[in-house]
Order: C-alpha cells, then structure tokens, then sequence
C-alpha cells in the first residue's frame, strides 16, 4: 500500500533532473534504489523450486488498491499534459465519462511508479536494432519512465516553438487532434525524441487504464467495461447461457466490488 | 473387537515393519527400562492400541506443526493461555518411557501424572475417565511401540494463577466425575459401543459443548454445539432445527468416513477429525456412533425467525453473493454434489454462532481429503476483498436464504473473528 507518507519521497525519487542527462533521466544506481522500493516480488533474480509446491492454500495476492489523488511520478506540468492527450483519445460524448474523468492518468501515474515504469521484467541490455521488423518488438533501452519524462518534455518544446509559446493542454481541440494524428503517423518531428513513441506509449496506456480494473486508478465507475459492456471480474454464467436471447442485466462487478456491495 | 484389528491391518505395515526390531532391541539391550520389557509380546494389543488412538485422534493434539507424530509441542490455545502438549512417544527423557501402564491409566482416568501432579482439561480426561482399563492399556503398548523421540516441552505455559496445577483439585471436584463407561442396559450393543466411543475416546462433546467461564463443557448444553479455534462446532444432538434430525445414520456414517455428506463438506479442525481420525475407524463403529447420536435425542435453542429478504443488509448480502460466491454454491445455494458445498439447509450455516461462516469467508479454507473423496476442493479467501460490514452483509444473507433462518451477523462479531485469524482488514 502506497500511503501519502511515502509520496514525498517518491516524488523526489521521480522528480524530473534539473538537467538533462547525458543518457537517461535516471541512474542505473536510482533506478535500482526505485525497484527495492516498489517491487514486492522482485522479478529480478530466478527462484529455484525443488521437492514443494511454491504456494500454499488459500493463499491471496491481494492487490493494494490506488488512492487516488496526487501525482507520484508525473509533475503537475506532465500530469495536465496527460490529462490533456487522454481526453482527446477518449473524449468524454453522450455514451458516458471519457478517459480524464475515469482516472486514467492516474492510472498511467502509478503503473509508471511500479514495476512497468521501469521495464524491471525485460531484458534492457541491448543491442537494439536502429530499423527492427515489427516482430522483433521493443527496440528500445527506454523505460516507460523515460518515455514518458523526455517525450513530454520533448513535447512541451515542440509546441512553444510553433504555437506562440503555448503547451498542449492550452490548445484548441482541433490543433490538439492534428498534433496527436501526426505524431501517431511519426510526421510530427520533435527534438531529441520519437513523436510516434510517445504517441503509442500514451495511447496503449490509455486504452488500459480505461479498461483495466478500477482498483488500479482507472475506469472509475467501471465506465469503461459500462460502455462495451464487460461483466468483469465475474466467472460463472450458466445462469445466464439457460436463457438465451435474453438481455444480460447484471451490472459490472470489479476487485473491490460494485455499488450494491456498500460503501467501503 | 478382532474386526477393528483386522480393518486397521493395512494401514499398520508401516508400524509392523518396525516390530521385529524393536522385539531384538528389547532382547538384547539390557539397558532398557524394566517397564519396556513388561510385554514379551504385545503385538495384538498394541494393534489393537493403533485403532484406539486412532478413534481418539491422539496425534490431533499431540503433534506440533511439522513435528514428529505423537512427540507434542503443539501450543493448544485456551481461554487461560497457551498449554503445549506433552510428548508421549516411549523417551525416557522428554516422553513416557518411564511410565508404567497403570501410571498411564491414572492420566486417562484420573488426570494426573506418575508423581500426582495434576493434568490440565485440555487433555480431555473428563472424557478419557470413560475408556475401559483394558482399552487403555492397549493404547498404552501401541504408544510403547512408537519410536522414542527426544523433544522436550515446556509443559508450564500458563499464567499465574492458573500455573498453580493443585488448582485442578477445585475444578476436578466441580466438573469431573471420574468413572469407566456404563453401558445402558435398556439399550442396544451396538447404541452402548456408539455412547462409549462419542464420550470416551471421541471426546466429541470437547468441541461440540459450549465452555462455561472456567473452561468446562457446560453438561445441560451437552452436544449442543460449541466453538473451538473460531470455527463453529455445530448442535450433533437429533434437534431438527441445528442438529442432525434431517441426518439418517447413513449420512452420518457417510460424513464421518468421506468427509462430506448431504451436500455439505467437513472443513476447519473438523476435516483433521475426518482425516486423521474417522475416515480410518471402522464402518461398524461409525454406525454405532451415528446410532448413539442419533438416538440419544434432540436439544437445541428454538428456532429463529428468518430475517427478511428486504432487510437492507439482505439485499446488500444478495448482491455480494451473486457477485462473489454463487458463482460455485450456485444461485440457489444448492453448490454443485462432491465439490462445493450446499448452503441452503446446512445446519453448520444456520447454527447460532456464524463463527465458522465468518472464518471460512476471510481465510478460506480447503475440504477433508479421505480415500473416498481424496480431491479435497479448495474455498478461497475473500478477507482481502471484503470488508467487515460486507462479510456480515454475505453472512446474514447465506443464513437466511433458501429457507434457512438464523440470527443476522454484525459487522463486529466479523471484526472479532477477523483480529484472531489475520490482520485488520485495510
């Protein structure tokens, strides 16, 4: 559980550096210090199991539930630029809440200060391939702390040079979807970084936070798994398959629950 | 009796294997205690002994976690304090390899040891006092022929006052008749072997007769249902409403030997008693137990009035369960046969104490294994999911659904529970 006495001290281990780095935002020594602070079951080093079953009964794996509120990673500055893209890739119309409202960029905020920020289950080491085939997947020594905190950086550049020092989040809805279509199509040239990374980073992310399970941040109210109609976390429907061609009516159910559960 | 021997006789080879050697030892080392050596040959009795401790599920109590069969340790945690169980495997030092078989019959019957210091309760002597001197010798040579293991336990746990053992006098003279089984003449053999084995060696009413304030089974609730570790021991007396009325003796039977029976299946310290004890007494004991059980009557509280099904908490319950649990109890509470139990009509759901309810919903909990029914099916946790008023909610709701009727849970008596067997909910 992340309580608010630890998020001081996990904002200043985010915190963006004064100055940019000759390589990354953030030293192999930091990076290290970070995952023994975050990670609970380090995926770092193989566990060799031999003679029992490496679990016990009935064992949970609770997961600690986000509290939302605040930013661990991002700084106000990143967080409303988030906010910003995110609205316009689900905007909020008359099928319910979109991305900004269900909690989706604080969903990406935690994910980036856990094990994913990181990439702490990927081998990082290289070679990268500067011109990869799209099979051979993550060609990049970039985590997505590092993705996130240059590419944002590298997008508050780009628009102060070519819309009268403005940022992102002060553009009209036209100019934003213009911007986030040409970097999706990699037209879009920043300095120093990949426009079309940073659009696919903020555009996979957010397409889990809206459809991941709220206990993660994102999809407050389950409105995301409400407009496709997910059940959730339910798995038994023989109920339901008895009657065929009849409408489904019970309402979503996450992790924690759903509203006829009671307040927690 | 010589069918109890020949029932067990598969299951004894580890133990006979041991025998001839232990036969030369005892021949050859004259070194060995004098009382070793009283029984040249004890093979029988000691068979005999082995289905005795069994029916007694000595090794329950008297094995620590991961410890050595019959070598104590385990911490038995009562109302007054923790008392470890002692060690009587044959060790001279830290056993009882020392003692003879009448030192032996004096605990079971009278509670005290060889230099007449006094035994605690929780060594159920209140029921022991009922087994025949020849029973007790028998499980006596079965216990000599165990291999003597060196584990010493600190037997003085308790606290002041209750370290002061003389004390046991006060309590023995208001709780404690001591006295072998009396076979009831009016009834049948088969009625008298079942009584004799629920009130002696089974010590049934341990569990299933509420304590009162100093720690004895209360005798006018007697069978009617106790608690024991937060689980709940549910009323076995013939009560239609608690207890096993809508039970047929098959059932029963079938319960106590398979772990599971009309739906329902043994789970908390009752499936130890299924897999360490019941499952492997003989069939013929089993029905006379059940027959006593049945037979000797019904006792139980009066029956509740359901709370309603439009009670706030009912409908907050409804929705949990259908979320939550229906999903294997079913819908209608009917579980699916041999793999997840049935709630609705289960009598441990409707008992007046929803301990083991509570308990089972935060830890989970996995069924009895027996030869029978070896798959053992696993209930998951729900403590992390599911605060304290919800498990109330769910609990109130499995309890009077289906035609079930008990008192509704509040969200406290789930807390009390939830402190004794993990942490505070987050």
């Amino acid at each position: 559980m992340i309580d608010t006495s630890d998020r001081s001290a996990m904002r200043a281990k985010f915190a963006p550096p004064a100055e940019k780095p000759r390589h990354a935002g953030m030293s192999r020594r930091s990076l290290l210090a970070t995952a023994a602070l975050l990670i609970t079951t380090s995926g770092a080093t193989a566990k060799v199991v031999t003679k029992v079953l490496p679990w016990r009964p009935n064992e949970a794996y609770p997961v600690p539930p986000v509290v939302p509120g605040g930013w661990l990673f991002f700084t106000a500055e990143e967080a409303s630029v988030v906010d910003a893209i995110v609205d316009r890739l689900i905007p909020a119309d008359e099928l319910g809440p979109g991305a900004k409202d269900s909690g989706v960029t604080t969903f990406i905020d935690r994910q980036l200060t856990g094990p994913y920020g990181g990439h702490d289950w990927l081998y990082m080491q290289g070679p990268f391939s500067s011109n990869p085939l799209p099979t051979q997947g993550l060609q990049s020594p970039l985590t997505p702390r590092q993705q996130y905190r240059q590419g944002l950086a590298a997008l508050a550049a780009y628009c102060k040079a070519n819309f009268g020092g403005r940022g992102f989040a002060d553009l009209s809805a036209e100019d934003k979807d213009r911007l986030l279509a040409g970097m999706e199509k990699g037209d879009v040239k920043f300095d120093g970084f990949s426009s079309r990374m940073l659009f696919n980073a903020v555009h996979a992310n957010t397409m889990e936070g809206f459809f991941a399970d709220p206990i993660y941040g994102g999809n407050k109210d389950m409105a995301g798994w409400k407009l496709i109609g997910f059940p959730g976390v339910r798995y038994d429907f023989r109920d339901v398959i008895d009657n065929p061609n009849k409408p489904y009516t019970l309402p979503p159910v996450g992790m924690q629950g759903q509203p006829a559960w009671g307040v927690r | 009796m010589s069918a109890n021997v020949k029932t067990n006789w598969t299951g004894t080879r580890a133990w006979l294997r041991r025998m001839p050697m232990r036969r030369i030892v005892a021949a050859t080392l004259l070194a060995m205690p004098a009382a070793a050596l009283a029984d040249s040959d004890n093979f029988v009795e000691a068979g005999r002994g082995r289905a005795l401790v069994t029916a007694g599920d000595c090794v329950a109590c008297h094995t620590a976690p991961g410890g050595k069969p019959f070598a104590g340790g385990l911490a038995l945690q009562t109302p007054f304090g923790a008392i470890m169980t002692p060690n009587i495997t044959p060790d001279n030092a830290t056993g009882i390899g020392s003692w003879t078989a009448d030192d032996f019959a004096r605990a079971m019957h009278e509670g005290r040891r060889p230099n007449g210091t006094r035994l605690y309760p929780a060594f159920p002597y209140t029921y022991y006092t009922k087994v025949t001197r020849a029973d007790s010798d028998a499980i006596f040579a079965y216990l000599r022929s165990l291999d003597p293991v060196s584990n010493s336990v600190d037997r003085n746990t308790l606290p002041f006052p209750f370290s002061i053992r003389s004390s046991m006098a006060v309590w023995n003279g208001m709780f404690f008749t001591a006295g072998e089984f009396k076979p009831d003449p009016n009834r049948s053999e088969e009625y008298n072997r079942g009584a004799y084995l629920v009130e002696g060696l089974g010590h049934c009413g341990a569990c299933h007769t509420p304590l009162n304030a100093l720690g004895a089974n209360k005798a006018d609730r007697y069978l009617q249902g106790g608690q024991i570790d937060s689980w709940t021991a549910p009323n076995i007396t013939n009560d239609m409403q608690a207890g096993l009325g809508k039970w047929s003796v098959d059932d029963v039977v079938q319960y106590l030997k398979t772990g599971q029976a009309r739906g329902v299946i043994a789970s908390g310290p009752m499936k130890d008693v299924v897999e360490n004890s019941t499952a492997k007494m003989p069939d013929a004991d089993l029905k006379a137990m059940a027959v006593f059980l049945k037979d000797r009557g019904a006792a139980g509280g009066p029956a509740p009035t359901p709370v309603a099904a439009s009670d706030g908490r009912m409908k907050v319950g409804e929705a949990i369960f259908v979320d939550t649990c229906a999903a294997c109890h079913v819908r209608s509470g009917e579980g699916i046969a041999r793999v997840f139990p049935k709630l609705a009509g289960a009598t441990v759901v409707t008992q007046d104490d929803p301990a083991s309810l509570i308990h089972i919903v935060i830890t989970g909990g996995q069924a009895a294994a027996t030869a029978t029914h070896p798959t053992a099916p696993t209930m998951p946790s729900f403590g992390y999911r599911l605060n304290d008023e919800q498990i109330a909610a769910v609990v109130t709701y499995v309890r009077n659904s289906w035609g079930n009727a008990a008192s509704p849970v509040a969200a406290d008596a789930v807390k009390a529970i939830r402190g004794k067997v993990t942490g505070p909910a987050d």
